[in-house]
């Protein structure tokens, strides 16, 4: 056998050893009943064409790859964002496994849950029993300040009354009376994430404000939205504020939960929006979101607390933050200082320096909704063209406001919106109507492979390039991260299609 | 020696500009003095180096300390079709104990042979430097000694940083070429069309848009000095019947010499521009012809000229509409601003100065032709002259060098690279479409509104009363949280049916379960 004491093979080289690629290709000759290598050529070269597209696009029932995920994801996510919350997945527990996982692999951090581990008992009697015992045990074990309590598929497909069942559980001492257990109902068949996150938010701030007579004082609400670069953004987001010398609360903040110092102490809580001024909240101004398909509902609900609400989407880039930045001043009065408007300008420079290299190049950008906008947005500021934009979880509302958005600008001409669709459609997009660069997940990369797109990696999930959340693409600091790291990949392509010494390399320039 | 060869060159009778100084004149030199404390170019050396290392098979040595070599290396994108050992950086690193016991000589020797043993290139062009020519080492007779000893040309190259500016070190590489190279080879193939093209960089390998220009009437280009060369062809170069010289300040000593030895008429042209390039393939045509070739080459000349350019002019068309009436200010160094004016005209574009640092009282004269009424034109202008011009926002572009560039920057106006840094090929009637495309490209590339504009604030950072009047009209993320705008903002989400408390789309959901029991379900 290749594996030897002396010489240990990973992996990735020791299956390629001569045995095991004989070994492989017996087992596909005599086993696998394979396709000819010509039938496999042909089929794979059919679906690159127009007419697999239109089949493609015309595919109803089934999706391949969805770029989204399901509304508890969101929850937990929304839940990380609160001072020491656990997040209670009420249904089955491999889902909770899931989410964990899912955090843990994006944010390189560990991610806590707990679920009520429903079996099939739970699935036929209700699953009461699971919360009473459930939220029991997870306060005792695990000490929260506040459990969040979300619901998976199996919760809902058999319709548990989360509020009824916490008011059985806190009746039956699982925890204390005035132990705060807010709830939200979030199926993974409908919606996405990002309603989930919309939900859960919406949980906990009703949970605090229900029933509160609200005294107007003049702080703002900031609702960051679902964010995998949630460490960087908001870390900023609150630089910006802190600069502008504005009264805010961050409502949810995961930066911290996802960004522990490795210092000898475990902290499975850390950071987030303390109780208390969650509580004190409802007295604000105003509350503005980050991401508005992200916090519909709960901007609603403060609407109707009487709040002025306002909305951005994804902010990126320098018009995105002048909004923004007008928006906080105009709601408190507080001017922009001196070293914000510097900022501003470094920005400008920055772009206006590498102008050229952005200048016309077509991009595919996926991922969530509001992510989606702010990237179009940006890219046209720049004079690059969005041309595939496609969101999974993107819904009708979303689509108008994007072909509003694309319609606003010369350099939209050629943008699509895609909502619904799914990435083997943006493959059959990529191939058919192809584009310099794709902008999105760690998912991408198979597109990337498949079709030679270079993929840049600025959405969640990013699973398999490490510590990119950890630096802001909000703000005007943001924007010049962001900007290098599209230009990164447009630079490293054109070294790689000038690289091949004495064929193409007549521009491996040096300067650039 | 070395004061000899400069008093030498700075006599250039093909130069109307050096011979309209008087003799004084002339001896303090051609370049302007240079002034301590002024900002400055590159030096003698640098110059050198230009103008020689696009030769692409020879080995470039530097000899002196190591960032003589490493500032110099490809700094420009001189494109070759073939041998890349140029791009390979050869330098003797003298260190401080060298030059203190003086080895400079003999390292060098080693370095001279560990090239000629590894690499066998054509020739060894080995450079001096201010340290080696200040210690003493006579690396022409080490060059000399070597070539003997390894079978190989070492040519040196005399133009340590010292002596002068960078255009007096192109220069100094002419006269290298001229003194050891040129006329060392004789081809078995010498043709009656063959040309030369002197003072050709081939940046981003742009001479390959105009050499098949050339090919198509049968004109053999022998050597191309110094871009995409071959040492082989520049020692053949003697031989052929035309020189055309496209950087004059660069190499036309070298093309009045070769026309002194060995009897081979020279013009001055250029490929920037589309009549330009007509008049370069023209003047070629008429000079070979007087050389003897068959006059019909006048014809077939116009006929292609005729073809080009009625295909360049039709592409060009499109960008008319874009970019007629647009303010160009040309601040360029090297490339010919004249050549680039007609062509930024046939568009309808405005130019609104064009330096003539380098242009000859001819170049001026036909600039003073082609912008008729008022010319603009300026010498050399000092950054903060630059800055107060474009600042006035006086120019809707500035076309130059990198080293300007980010003063239009600061000043708020698009910049376009021309010069030697460019990443894009300019030359011939393809060059020039394509440098109209990026007139264009950089004109409207949407970030120099953002860069025009002020931060929508005051300077106290305060809003101002413009936005408070449009605040809250027009886009919903800026209204007020009016009864009527949360009613709407309802209304337009009402179908997005995530509302999954909503008591009627549960039910339906629990209908469509009903029926199934758990393993219907599967795994879901």
């Amino acid at each position: 056998m290749p594996q030897s004491a002396d010489r240990i093979l990973d992996h990735a080289p020791l299956f390629r050893e001569p045995e095991y690629t004989e070994l492989l290709a017996r087992k596909r000759e005599n086993f696998e009943c394979p396709a000819s290598t010509a039938d496999i050529e042909a089929q794979s070269e059919y679906s690159k064409g127009w007419e697999y597209r239109e089949k493609n696009l015309a595919r109803e029932a089934l999706v391949i790859n969805p770029a989204k995920a399901c509304q508890p994801l969101g929850a937990v996510f929304a839940a990380a964002g609160f001072e020491g919350t656990l997040s209670f997945v009420h249904g089955s527990q491999g889902c909770v496994a899931y989410y964990r996982s899912h955090l843990a692999r994006h944010f390189k951090e560990p991610a806590s849950a707990v679920s009520s581990s429903m079996t099939e008992d739970a699935a036929v009697f209700g699953g009461l029993n699971n919360m009473v015992d459930g939220l029991a045990n997870a306060y005792s074990l695990y000490d929260p300040k506040m459990i969040a309590v979300s619901t998976t598929c199996m919760a809902e497909v058999i319709g548990d009354d989360l509020h009824a069942f916490i008011e059985t559980s806190r009746q039956k001492g699982s925890v204390p009376q005035e132990f705060d257990v807010p709830f939200a109902h979030t199926p993974a068949f409908v919606g996405s994430h990002v309603d989930g996150y919309d939900n859960m938010v919406k949980g906990v701030v009703e949970h605090f404000w229900e029933g509160k007579e609200r005294q107007p004082n003049d702080t703002i609400n900031i609702i960051p939205g679902f964010d995998g670069f949630c460490v960087g953004n908001n870390r900023e987001l609150k630089r910006i504020l802190n600069l502008m010398g504005v009264k805010y609360t961050m409502v949810q903040d995961a930066s911290d939960q996802y960004d522990t110092p490795s210092d000898g102490e475990f902290r499975m809580y850390y950071g987030g929006t303390k109780l208390e001024d969650v509580a004190a909240a409802v007295n604000a101004k105003a509350t503005l979101s980050m991401q508005h398909y992200c916090t519909r509902k709960v901007l609603d609900y403060a609407a109707d607390k009487g709040h002025m609400t306002a909305s951005f989407r994804y902010p990126l880039g320098v018009s995105a933050t002048d909004e923004l930045l007008l928006k906080i001043a105009e709601l408190t009065g507080a001017a922009i200082p001196e070293e914000l408007t510097l900022e501003r300008g470094r920005l400008v420079d920055a772009l206006a320096d590498s102008q050229a290299y952005l200048h016309g190049k077509r991009f595919a950008i996926f991922g969530d909704p509001d992510f989606v906008s702010g990237v179009t947005r940006f890219l046209m500021e720049c004079g690059a063209e969005p041309v595939h934009c496609l969101a999974t979880n993107g819904t009708k509302p979303w689509v108008e406001d994007m072909e509003a958005l694309l319609a606003s600008s010369p350099f939209g001409a050629d943008g699509k919106v895609w909502q619904g669709k799914d990435l083997w459609h943006l493959r059959s997009l990529l191939f058919t109507e192809p584009v310099d660069f794709m902008i999105g997940s760690s998912y991408g990369k198979y597109l990337e492979r498949d079709t030679n797109t270079p993929l840049i990696r600025l959405a969640f999930p990013i699973f398999d390039r490490h510590h990119h959340h950890r630096f802001p693409l909000w703000g005007y600091q943001g924007g010049l991260r962001l900007v290098t790291t599209i230009l990164d990949k447009i630079f490293d392509k054109l070294d790689a299609d000038s690289n091949e010494a004495g064929k193409t390399d007549i521009s491996f320039d040096l300067t650039r | 020696m070395m004061k000899d060869k400069v008093q030498h060159l700075f006599d250039e009778p093909a130069c109307q500009k050096n011979q309209a100084n008087s003799e004084k004149e002339r001896r303090t030199g051609c370049s302007k003095p240079l002034t301590p404390g002024a900002a400055a170019g590159g030096c003698a050396f640098d110059g050198a180096k230009i103008a020689l290392q696009p030769v692409t098979d020879v080995a470039h040595l530097v000899h002196g300390p190591l960032a003589c070599e490493g500032n110099s290396w490809d700094n420009r994108g001189s494109g070759s079709s073939g041998p890349m050992l140029w791009r390979t950086s050869f330098t003797t690193d003298l260190a401080e104990i060298d030059i203190v016991m003086g080895q400079g000589e003999r390292k060098l020797y080693k370095a001279i042979r560990e090239i000629a043993t590894r690499y066998r290139p054509p020739a060894i062009f080995v450079y001096s430097t201010c340290v080696t020519a200040l210690v003493g080492d006579d690396i022409d007779a080490v060059c000399r000694h070597a070539s003997e000893k390894y079978g190989l040309p070492v040519i040196p190259i005399n133009a340590p940083g010292f002596v002068g500016s960078k255009n007096f070190g192109n220069k100094l590489a002419g006269e290298a070429l001229f003194g050891h190279v040129m006329g060392t080879v004789e081809p078995d193939d010498a043709g009656p069309t063959d040309i030369n093209v002197l003072g050709e960089f081939n940046l981003s390998g742009e001479f390959w848009m105009v050499k098949p220009l050339f090919e198509r009437l049968g004109i053999r280009i022998r050597a191309s000095i110094p871009g995409d060369a071959r040492y082989a062809d520049i020692a053949a170069a003697h031989t052929a019947r035309v020189n055309m010289v496209v950087c004059s300040t660069a190499l036309v000593t070298l093309a009045r010499k070769m026309q002194e030895r060995w009897g081979i008429p020279f013009f001055e042209g250029s490929f920037y521009g589309i009549s330009d390039t007509s008049e370069a393939l023209r003047n070629t045509a008429a000079l070979l012809v007087e050389q003897g070739v068959a006059p019909s080459l006048l014809d077939r000349a116009e006929a292609l000229i005729a073809e080009q350019e009625a295909s360049a002019l039709a592409r060009l068309a499109p960008y008319r509409e874009r970019l007629a009436g647009k303010r160009v200010l040309l601040n360029t160094g090297g490339v010919k601003s004249w050549s680039v004016v007609s062509a930024l005209m046939e568009v309808g574009m405005e130019i609104v100065g064009t330096s003539v640092k380098k242009s000859t009282p001819e170049d001026k004269d036909r600039i003073r032709a082609l912008m008729h009424d008022d010319p603009h034109m300026f010498e050399a202008m000092a950054p903060r002259d630059l800055y107060k011009l474009l600042a006035a926002g006086e120019a809707d572009i500035m076309l130059s060098g990198g080293r300007t560039q980010f003063i239009a920057l600061k000043a708020k106006v698009p910049w376009l690279d021309i010069n030697q840094e460019r990443h894009n090929a300019y030359a011939g009637y393809d060059g020039m479409v394509e440098l109209v495309r990026q007139i264009d490209l950089a004109i409207h590339n949407p970030v120099w509104e953002e860069v025009r504009a002020a931060a929508p604030w005051d300077d106290a950072g305060q809003l101002t009363a413009a936005h408070s009047e449009s605040a809250g009209e027009g886009d919903p993320s800026k209204e007020p949280a009016a009864s009527a705008y949360v009613a709407r903002h309802r209304k337009k989400f009402a179908d997005t049916r995530v509302d999954n408390t909503d008591p009627n789309f549960l039910a339906h959901h629990r209908k469509k379960f009903a029926g199934a029991a758990g393993d219907d379900m599967g795994e879901c």
